[in-house]
């Protein structure tokens, strides 16, 4: 048998009434809703975006073909082939990244010993042939060669925290 | 003969003029719909397609018209394609005795209460011809379920438009509404309020909308009777689902609210100050009102469990109603004013 | 066998065995550098110490011997602290060079710091560089990574017999190193790439390719000669990427030549042939295997109608699988044909293969090493079969006594007791000398030709008479070899390939016979025995140069480029030449090829294609493949089945390579040809310079004259030829001259240096380049006197 408070509150319909005032209230607050792609959610730092080549300010390219990166990989998405160049340095002759297997982890960023392959914040890219989704050395470089201010300012905002 | 002619010719204008409108608010009530439900949301609808989203409908439409019809292969076609046609006929139809304002009714029908009622319950064939004949199980179910719900809840309606019909003393709903005169405090909702609740619960459950929306929730049985529409005819439930809507709508408040009635009537300063607004705005407020009401309730509620709907159809708000009309008759007899002088 | 025990687990071993090794026996793991089990104790490294019950400090587990009752513990707090300790002094001066190190991964002091060292390193120091040297085209360097274990110096010192690596300088100022600059010297150099525990010392070819982890395993059998070395087969994504030796007891211990690891960068080679190619009108064409195999049956079967039989020929490598060579001889014998020889250096038919020869007289491979006499006739071991040349001198540091008949000096890596350098041709009276001194009177009437040989004149150019030397010499030899207890008589190419090979042989079996020693013939190829019993030979007595001589008009090559792997090769050039049908089945095309073949068909070659090697002992070993063919290319072996099938003879539906093996005959059938009590009469000697061919060690099959590392290393072979001085001063050539000989019409210009481990009058020619591929003439086959005549360049 319900309490007397009970059934008063169940005929005045209370708790409908107290719903309504939340979804209510909810109305009227102000939205978060982000304007996208005029405005754009911030990003961290640290976010894992498309795959870029690092260069040394001297221009020479940072990868010395240790292949830790391929290693780690969980998805099998890096392939690597090296030979001695002509100068007898350890360099790729072939550093593809499929980005159809690629599932954006960041171990390779972190297995990386001298900050070559890193994870830029670009994320907003498309493909619009077959093949495409393969990244070769000279696509990587390129994108590391532009947003090279970027990633450098990236490294050193988390560079405290690491 | 002319003047027969004329006489048609004014008919079909002035049916074009309410059931032009009211296709436009339907398609309106869609954005309605969405946009204030994202506001309970905490975000924002739809608001891409022209300024603020005013022509998503548009879009919606236009996408809807091109998608094909898919006529299931043992579907019953004729039936099939008659279904969503009665469901829009019927909410449609019983536009013909809302009075807008003093003298602007389409029918001056005598007995316009009953008629409203015979055409809602005709609308359930709508959903029952679809079910049978879409030859899929969850169609069969939903139909099934959908038509006990609206019949269940049509009781509860008809009991409380009782309540109404006694104390305006006439089906007419012209004269309910003049019956209303003299202020905010003359209004039906005062006196019958339990039945104003129960008529516009019943409204919500009558219109398949949340949270009594069982027989056309997605999660639980795959969009019920209208499953196997697309393109146009889907579009037709649709527009439909929400023509009944506005009239449950404009129904509550012819019969409850006093129609065109002005709110401020009859107090001093306001409602002079106020009396330059025409009864049809004040009409069109108040449908305004119910209509937000039906999307607040929405992002409300959960949805109601179907023996739960049931039981609340059956063995609450049917005994409230019993017991009310027999509160309004006594109301009556014993002339409690200001509404039984 | 004495009782110690070790973490608590007892353990058997032999008296005055080491710790370590009774560890390894058992499976418990003590962490070392300097150790192996192959190499002696340095003790070194210092990271085996464990401790030792009743001892005050902890013992090296490599270099104490372990007595009765002895109780070791691995794991005590001592312990660790000393091996966590040795660790970071090793880590020291250790570069941080592990992403670009080739060692990464499969590399010891990875491992060991991983399970015995210390997280974090406490040096804050500058480390100690050291300048990388320059070792040669097969071994990369990086001196700053070496944590002198000093395996290389003692590998160097004790196994290949080179007195190369050492170290210089103490303290941190200690280098590994050559003592002069100069590139590493040794058939066998590629071992200390396996030996280094860190990557100091690794395989130049294989540089920078591919990480460890990255790599798939499969077993295999060195193709290149008869010692059938295991090794494993690196490969990633179906391409050869290195090849190691596997450890066999048996045959090559823990060893690989240089040849079997480096042979397979010829892979790849730019003139690697893989789709069929057919010649039509004088055009080449490349083709599908359907017509060129079609074109093949066509015109073998044609020659076969019109000419008869014995009209073919197929001349065979014998680096071939038992199966192909088994398949090969049934085709051609399906041709009605006998002529297939894979006996491409020999020219005596009547050499007696060694399996028609008394099982019980061959020696294994592993008994070499516990010889006491070896005596060694025209036999360079080191250049011919480097892994019997390190157990041969494993036996000389043992105390065994090497006694060699060879034409030149070969400066071997191990000390020979006595020698006697005489040129091929005075072979036989040598031989006949020691004979003589062994019969009595009476026997010696059944050696007619014995009386001949001894009778003959040894004159050389210009040297009088030097049969009192010889007869020293042999009777040195013969004192020594007598004295041994276990004998052993290894008759190399040099031998074999002579035109009295025979003879030689028939004399080596009798001293064999009589002194109860063991025998070895180095036939030259990886399958020659396997060869044999298959039947890859003519039913006569015939060698290949009468196959040239015949001037068939068909002739079938499988894996073989005449000119440069065959004796006498511008007869074969000119007998294929004018040959109307020739068939060259090979894995690389040349020049030549192209003008004298009239169809190309691409077989797969090694770690290409499965099959069994017998080799010098009579094992035979099965080898899978390692990678797909490449192209087009076909095993041999399915090259003959579909011919067999389209020529329909019976007993060629094979499926898989595993079915042919049960058909190829154990045991060889045919009888021994001839005998030197019964010889005829000998060859008149020959005055004047004596031509001398030979296969140095890189040239001695298609596969490795295409391995560039391995060409361009310190033990590569140039196209020159080498004379005596005196023998050069006699005929009035000065070294570096280039000069032209000529024999019975066929020209060529070449460059002449002198040597003098040379015996007189020997023209020491070697073959493989297409610059000595000059001689052969149409002559009988006893050699010719070659004419020298001077053209100053």
């Amino acid at each position: 048998m319900r309490s007397l408070k009970e059934i008063v509150k169940s005929f005045m319909l209370w708790e409908l009434l107290v719903g309504l005032k939340l979804t209510g209230r909810y109305v009227l607050s102000k939205k978060i809703t982000i304007q996208y792609p005029e405005e754009t959610t911030p990003i961290s730092p640290r976010f894992r975006g498309l795959h870029a080549l690092r260069r040394y300010p001297n221009g020479e390219e940072r990868c010395i073909a240790c292949k830790l990166c391929e290693a780690v990989c969980p998805a099998l998405a890096i392939t690597i082939e090296s030979a001695p160049r002509e100068d007898g340095s350890r360099r790729t002759t072939r550093y593809d990244i499929d980005l159809f297997k690629c599932i954006y982890c960041g171990f390779c960023e972190e297995s990386c010993p001298v900050d070559s392959i890193v994870e830029t914040h670009w994320s907003q890219y498309h493909f619009e042939h077959r093949g495409e989704n393969i990244m070769t050395k000279p696509m990587l470089l390129a994108i590391g060669d532009r947003y090279e201010a970027e990633i450098a300012k990236a490294r050193a905002e988390d560079a405290p925290y690491r | 003969m002319i003047d027969l002619l004329i006489a048609l010719v004014w008919i079909v204008l002035k049916i074009l003029l309410i059931a032009l409108p009211l296709l436009g608010a339907v398609a309106y009530m869609t954005l309605a719909e969405r946009k204030i439900l994202a506001y309970a949301h905490v975000r924002i609808g739809p608001n891409r397609v022209g300024f603020a989203g005013l022509l998503q409908p548009l879009a919606d439409g236009l996408k809807l018209f091109f998608k094909e019809i898919i006529i299931p292969s043992k579907a019953n076609p004729v039936v099939f394609v008659l279904a969503p046609i009665v469901s829009f006929a019927t909410a449609a139809a019983a536009w013909a005795v809302i009075p807008f304002d003093e003298g602007w009714v389409l029918a001056n029908v005598n007995a316009g209460l009953l008629y409203v009622l015979a055409l809602t319950s005709l609308g359930v064939y709508g959903i029952l011809m679809a079910g049978w004949s879409s030859n899929s199980k969850y169609a069969l179910f939903g139909a099934m379920r959908s038509a006990a719900q609206v019949v269940s809840y049509e009781i509860a309606m008809g009991f409380a438009l009782v309540g109404v019909l006694m104390a305006a003393d006439s089906t007419n709903l012209q004269d309910i509404v003049l019956r209303q005169q003299g202020g905010l405090w003359h209004w039906y909702w005062l006196p019958l309020l339990p039945l104003f609740v129960v008529y516009w619960i019943s409204g919500v459950a009558e219109t398949n909308r949340a949270p009594f929306d069982m027989a056309e929730g997605e999660a639980e049985i795959v969009a019920g009777f209208h499953v196997e529409y697309s393109g146009m005819s889907f579009a037709i439930f649709f527009l439909a689902e929400y023509a009944n809507m506005i009239l449950i709508s404009a129904l509550a408040s012819v019969l409850f609210l006093g129609g065109w009635l002005s709110p401020f009537e009859g107090i001093p300063v306001l409602g002079s100050l106020f009396s330059f607004v025409p009864g049809i705005i004040w009409f069109f407020a108040k449908m305004a009102f119910f209509l937000f009401l039906y999307v607040w309730l929405r992002a409300t509620l959960p949805r109601y469990r179907y023996d739960q709907i049931m039981y609340l159809g059956w063995k609450v708000l049917i005994p409230v109603t019993i017991v009310w009309i027999v509160v309004t008759g006594l109301l009556i007899e014993w002339r409690v004013a200001p509404w039984f002088i | 066998m004495i009782e110690i025990e070790i973490d608590g687990q007892k353990v058997e071993a032999e008296p005055g065995s080491m710790i370590i090794e009774a560890a390894d026996k058992v499976g418990i793991k003590i962490p070392r550098f300097c150790y192996h089990k192959k190499l002696s104790v340095a003790a070194n490294c210092r990271m085996c110490l464990v401790a030792v019950e009743k001892s005050r400090k902890p013992l090296p587990a490599c270099a104490t011997p372990i007595t009765d009752g002895m109780v070791v513990k691995t794991r005590t707090a001592e312990a660790l602290a000393a091996q966590k300790a040795v660790m970071e002094f090793l880590l020291i001066n250790h570069p941080l060079d592990c992403p670009i190190c080739d060692q990464g991964g499969e590399c010891e002091l990875q491992d060991v710091a991983m399970g015995y060292g210390k997280d974090v390193s406490r040096f804050t120091e500058g480390k100690r560089v050291i300048k990388d040297k320059n070792l040669g085209s097969l071994i990369a360097t990086d001196m700053t990574r070496c944590i002198l274990c000093t395996r290389c110096v003692r590998f160097g010192e004790e196994i290949a017999g080179i007195v190369e690596m050492g170290v210089t300088g103490r303290g941190e100022a200690s280098e590994v190193g050559t003592y002069v600059e100069e590139h590493l010297i040794s058939e066998v150099s590629g071992n200390i790439i396996d030996l280094c525990p860190v990557g100091a010392l690794t395989s130049k070819p294989f540089r920078f390719k591919a990480r460890a982890w990255e790599l798939n395993q499969h077993t295999s059998i060195a193709p290149h000669d008869p010692l059938g070395a295991n090794i494993y087969i690196h490969t990633r994504n179906g391409d050869v990427m290195r090849v190691v030796p596997k450890e066999c007891e048996s045959i090559n211990e823990t060893w690989a030549s240089d040849r079997d690891r480096f042979s397979y960068t010829g892979l790849n080679a730019e003139d690697r042939l893989l789709k069929p190619m057919v010649k039509a009108h004088g055009e080449w064409q490349e083709c599908d295997w359907s017509l060129a195999l079609s074109t093949v049956h066509k015109q073998l079967e044609n020659i076969h109608q019109h000419c008869g039989e014995d009209r073919i020929a197929a001349v065979v490598s014998p680096n071939l699988s038992s199966e192909e060579l088994y398949l090969a001889q049934k085709y051609l014998r399906g041709l009605e044909s006998h002529y297939i020889e894979h006996r491409l250096q020999q020219v005596d038919p009547q050499f007696i293969p060694t399996p028609l020869l008394a099982r019980e007289r061959q020696a294994s491979i592993a008994e070499v090493e516990d010889m006491d006499a070896i005596f060694l006739v025209g036999c360079d071991i080191q250049r011919e079969v480097p892994l019997l040349g390190l157990r041969v001198r494993k036996a000389s540091l043992q105390g065994a006594n090497i006694l060699s008949l060879n034409p030149l000096d070969f400066h071997f890596n191990f000390e020979q007791k006595a020698q006697c350098i005489v040129s091929m041709q005075t072979f036989l009276f040598a031989l006949a000398v020691w004979i003589q001194s062994e019969l009595k009177a009476e026997e010696l009437k059944e050696w007619p030709v014995l009386d001949q040989l001894i009778k003959q004149d040894v004159d050389y150019c210009g040297h009088p008479d030097e049969r009192a030397l010889i007869q020293a010499q042999i009777e040195s030899i013969r004192k020594v070899f007598v004295a041994g207890r276990q004998k052993l008589i290894i008759m190399g190419a040099l031998a074999i390939n002579d035109p009295q090979a025979s003879l030689i042989q028939q004399a080596l079996l009798w001293l064999a016979e009589r002194y109860d020693a063991k025998l070895i013939f180095l036939l030259a190829g990886a399958n020659q025995h396997g060869a044999v019993l298959a039947g890859a030979m003519p039913e006569q007595a015939m060698s290949i140069v009468d196959l040239w001589h015949a001037k068939l008009p068909a002739y079938l090559l499988v894996n073989v480029e005449p000119e440069l792997d065959c004796t006498h090769p511008a007869l074969a050039l000119k007998a294929l030449h004018d040959a109307s049908c020739v068939v060259v089945m090979t894995a690389f095309v040349t020049e030549k090829m192209l003008e004298y073949a009239d169809v190309l068909l691409p077989i797969a070659p090694f770690s290409e294609y499965a099959g069994t090697l017998v080799n010098l002992e009579g094992k035979r070993q099965a080898f899978n493949a390692a990678v797909h063919p490449q192209g087009e290319a076909r095993p041999a072996w399915k090259i003959f089945r579909v011919l067999g099938q389209l020529a329909q003879m019976p007993g060629f539906d094979y499926d898989t390579w595993t079915e042919i093996t049960p058909d190829i005959p154990t045991e060889a059938s045919k009888a021994p040809l001839s005998s030197l009590t019964e010889r005829y009469r000998l060859p008149q000697r020959q005055a004047g310079l004596q031509l001398l061919p030979y296969w140095p060690l890189y040239r001695s099959d298609p596969l490795v004259r295409r391995a560039d590392p391995l060409q361009r290393c310190a033990l590569s072979a140039d196209p020159v030829i080498a004379l005596h001085p005196e023998t050069a001063a006699h005929y009035g050539f000065k070294a570096n001259e280039a000069v032209s000989w000529q024999q019975e019409g066929h020209v060529a210009t070449l460059i002449v240096k002198t040597d003098p481990s040379l015996s007189l009058d020997t023209v020491y020619w070697p073959m493989g380049f297409s610059e000595t591929a000059c001689w052969g003439a149409l002559a009988p086959l006893v050699l010719e006197r070659m004419r020298a005549l001077e053209e100053n360049e």
